[in-house]
Parts: C-alpha cells; sequence; structure tokens
C-alpha cells in the first residue's frame, strides 16, 4: 500500500501539487485523471521520488519514503514497476537487453534463468519472439508492451504508469488497458495509472482521484464518476458529446 | 550567481558519479563498450589530423629556415617538440571536444529527454556513476594512447615530407628527431592529455545530463558542451605548463 499524506510541490513559486493526500491500495488500479499541468505527472514523480515534495510525506507499506536516503529510495525503487508515455527503452540496446537489464543488475539467476524470465514476460505481454529487434524496429503500442513486461521482470510490487494510453489506436490501447488490469491482479501490486484516457477509467479504474489546479478535487470508483455532481469533474469527463449522452442514459 | 549554481551542480553531479557502481561486471563491460565508442572510434580522425599536421609542420618550418647559419636538423627537432609540447595533446584534445564531447552530450541528452535517465532512477539505478563513469575512465585510459599515437604519426608525417620532398634531407630530419631530447616533456603530454580527457568527459556529461526540453535543447547542450569543454582545456593547458614547465 502507498500512503501519501499532505503532499505539496511548487517551482519557482509556482503551486503545482497542494496538499493532496491518497492511499493505493494492492490489487486495485488507481488512476490518477486531470487536464494537462493540472499536477497529476508531478504528484506521480514525487510518488516514485523524481521530485521531492515541499511538504508532506509518502509511505510504501509503512516505510517512509521522502525523507529517506538515497541508498534506501534505491532499495524502495527495485520494487517499483515504471511504464513511461513514450516508453523510455533503452534505444541502443535490442529487446531482450531492456527487459533482462533489471536481472542483470539486481539479481543472481543464470543466463538461462534470465532468458527464460525474459521469454515469459514478452509472452505474457504477446510479443513473443521479438527478442532480437530494437526499440527503433517496433511500433509504439509494442514499445509500450515491451515497456511494461521490462517494469514487471522482477515482480514489482508496485506499478507505476504513466499515460501509457497516449498516440495509441483504440484497440491497442484496450490491449494495453487490459494486460495492465490483468498484471494487478495477478501479482497483486499496487498500481497507479495516469491518464487522459476516459475509455481507460471506463474499463478498468478501481479507484478515481481527480486533480484539478494541484489539488485533489474528487475522488471515487469507476460507477460514483456518473452519478457526481461535481462540476470541474463534469466538465473534464463528459466534455465530449458521447460521454454527455452516457451520462444521461447512466442517470 | 548563475556560474557558482552551475559550478556548484557540476560538482554535486560529480559527487554522484564516483559511487560505486553496482554490479562490477557489468560496470567493466560498460567501460569495454566506452573504450570503443570513446577510444577506439577516435583512431582515425587522430591519425589522419596527425600525419598530415606533422608533414606540414615539417614543410612550413623548412620554408622558414632557409638561412644558411640555421642548421637544418632544428626543422626535426621543431616538428618533433611541437608534437610532443603541443598537438598531440592540446590540439588533439580540442579536436576531440568536438567530436567525443558532442557526441556525449547528445547521447545524455536524449537518453534525458526520452525519460531513459528517469527509467534508470526508477530502477534503483545510480544513473549518473551509471553513465558518466565508464565514459570518464575510458577516455582517461585511451586518450594518452591517442596521443602517443599521434606523436609517432605526426613525426612520421614529416619524415614522409623529407623522403618524398627536397625541402629538407632525411639525414637532417632524423638527426633533429634525436637531438636535445627531454624525455619530460612526453610526461607532460601525457599528464596534459589526462587531465583534459576528464574535462571533456565530464563538461560533455554534465551539459547532457541537466538537458530538459527537446531536440533543439540536445542540439544546444552538445554546441555548450563542446564551447566550455574547449574553454576550460585552453585554461587547463596554460595552468599545467605554468605549474609543469616553467
Amino acid at each position: 500500500m502507498i500512503e501519501v499524506k499532505n503532499i505539496s510541490k511548487s517551482f519557482n513559486n509556482n503551486h503545482v501539487l497542494k496538499n493532496v493526500s491518497a492511499d493505493f491500495v494492492p490489487g486495485k488500479i488507481s488512476m490518477v485523471i486531470g487536464k494537462s499541468g493540472s499536477g497529476k505527472t508531478v504528484l506521480l514523480k514525487s510518488v516514485i521520488g523524481l521530485h521531492t515534495p515541499d511538504e508532506g510525506e509518502i509511505f510504501f507499506d509503512k516505510r517512509e519514503f521522502t525523507k529517506a536516503n538515497m541508498k534506501f529510495k534505491r532499495q524502495i525503487r527495485q520494487e517499483i514497476g515504471m511504464v513511461f508515455q513514450g516508453g523510455a527503452l533503452f534505444t541502443s540496446s535490442n529487446i531482450e537487453d531492456n527487459i533482462r537489464f533489471p536481472l542483470d543488475l539486481f539479481t543472481n539467476m543464470t543466463k538461462t534463468e534470465k532468458k527464460k524470465r525474459v521469454d515469459f514476460c514478452l509472452e505474457r505481454v504477446n510479443m513473443e519472439d521479438s527478442n532480437k529487434l530494437f526499440p527503433a524496429e517496433i511500433s509504439g503500442g509494442m514499445q509500450k508492451r515491451v515497456s511494461i513486461a521490462r517494469a514487471i521482470v522482477l515482480n514489482p510490487k508496485y506499478l507505476f504508469c504513466d499515460e501509457p494510453n497516449s498516440g495509441l489506436d483504440p484497440q491497442t490501447a484496450i490491449l494495453i488497458d487490459r494486460l495492465i488490469k490483468e498484471i494487478t491482479a495477478e501479482y497483486n501490486t499496487t498500481t497507479i495509472v495516469n491518464t487522459h484516457d476516459m475509455n481507460s477509467v471506463i474499463e478498468i479504474a478501481d479507484n478515481i482521484y481527480f486533480i484539478h489546479e494541484g489539488q485533489k478535487w474528487w475522488e471515487g470508483g469507476r460507477d460514483d464518476i456518473f452519478y457526481s455532481d461535481n462540476k470541474e469533474l463534469n466538465d473534464f469527463v463528459f466534455a465530449s458529446d458521447l460521454y454527455k449522452k452516457i451520462k444521461a442514459l447512466a442517470k | 550567481m548563475k556560474m557558482f549554481t552551475i559550478i556548484g551542480k557540476y560538482f554535486v553531479l560529480m559527487g554522484n558519479v564516483f559511487t560505486k557502481p553496482v554490479r562490477p561486471s557489468i560496470f567493466f563491460k560498460r567501460v569495454l563498450d566506452e573504450i570503443e565508442q570513446i577510444g577506439v572510434d577516435s583512431l582515425w580522425i587522430v591519425a589522419i589530423v596527425s600525419i598530415f599536421m606533422g608533414a606540414v609542420l615539417t614543410l612550413q618550418v623548412a620554408i622558414n629556415f632557409e638561412a644558411p647559419y640555421i642548421p637544418k636538423y632544428l626543422i626535426g627537432l621543431s616538428a618533433r617538440d611541437t608534437m610532443i609540447l603541443e598537438f598531440s595533446s592540446t590540439i588533439i584534445c580540442l579536436i576531440l571536444a568536438g567530436k567525443v564531447g558532442s557526441n556525449i552530450a547528445s547521447e545524455i541528452g536524449t537518453m534525458r529527454i526520452t525519460e531513459q535517465i528517469d527509467a534508470l532512477e526508477i530502477m534503483g539505478v545510480n544513473s549518473a556513476g551509471y553513465l558518466i563513469l565508464p565514459k570518464m575512465i575510458a577516455a582517461f585510459l585511451t586518450f594518452p594512447v591517442l596521443n602517443i599515437l599521434s606523436i609517432i604519426l605526426g613525426i612520421f608525417g614529416g619524415y614522409a615530407v623529407a623522403s618524398f620532398t627536397d625541402t629538407v634531407m632525411v639525414y637532417d630530419y632524423l638527426y633533429g628527431l634525436n637531438y636535445a631530447f627531454v624525455p619530460f616533456y612526453v610526461t607532460y603530454s601525457l599528464i596534459k592529455i589526462c587531465v583534459f580527457s576528464l574535462i571533456i568527459t565530464s563538461v560533455s556529461s554534465f551539459y547532457g545530463y541537466y538537458t530538459y526540453g527537446g531536440a533543439l535543447e540536445v542540439g544546444q547542450s552538445s554546441t555548450k558542451a563542446v564551447v566550455y569543454s574547449i574553454i576550460l582545456i585552453l585554461l587547463f593547458n596554460l595552468i599545467l605548463t605554468q605549474l609543469l614547465l616553467t
């Protein structure tokens, strides 16, 4: 479980996050939604320690993370899997090397065991037989899948996804969503997904956090979103005519 | 004020660079890869520039030493000392600042803007140590080799001029090469290139590591890396010459 307690973050007197608290529970997908510039990426980066919050605390299974030294932070980070918006695959290495990288660094597995584990992860994301391809040789959707395979190779306790569906066609986006859902259930990971994609929210979210102007504006479940009277949330989620009709139908 | 911030950030980064690697075997492999990229891939440019500069240097000195009272063996001596004292260390490093420095800054800068450095950090890897230290070690080990190679090839370029033209006799050139040789000059040249190797790799890595934005900013970082490396090389050339030769 990840507990975020009253974190605030500002850059050059611009208050990007204001007193945000949230509890992210294992085995569930928590989705952070909000407009561009609302502060959701800063929230995600603060939780994983790429930004240091000005105030507040973050606990990973009761282990204080915010004020921990770098050595301890690196230990906790070995339990984290992260899927970046652009995939963040190492362009100079092939897919197999990309996925094997955390195994090389943090395990004492033999070559055969590592190969087996890499093949298993690639199979898990439906990318078998692509071991020797380079990131530049595969599509954006495939890169995301490889990124997921790399994120799960060490059996992470925590899975973070930063806009995993951006730039993907609807069918591939659904594939990625389902993959995240299956992995969360399979490994009982604490999964946090940053997204703009309302289809994803409707499809896989267990808990939703709506960030508006740096504050947690609304929190609830997937179904609650249809019945909420929160103006800013409705303006964001039901911006399109299609979603307005869906909300009317739901009501 | 901004300059002090940059200097402070540079030393903080260097503090992160010099830490114990996660896995010595992986680190050793990284050093070997960098030796190939930084050292071996620079051989051809160093070789070409050195041969031609040695040849041109010999020709120019020969043309200017036309007076009968100037001994002709001084042509060989000047070619040798110029190659050892200045060309094969300082000038070669100015060239390598362009080739190696821009390559390092753009490689690390691209890794930064495509979140590959963030990915390393999230995996629990000290990205500065993992990316930068192997480059510094590789340059520190290979640049002295390039230095010696440059000296030899530069002198060979001069020998080729003596052999194929009538500007200087081969005997005079060879006599000049052996005349009044000061072995410490080679040590001085090696010390300089070791210092310059660290300047080029650390400054270029610094500008790459702190790149924010997109492709345009990667280009700007690359340019800054080359410009500041060159300025620091010239500054340290002056300091080291004052310290070691006077």
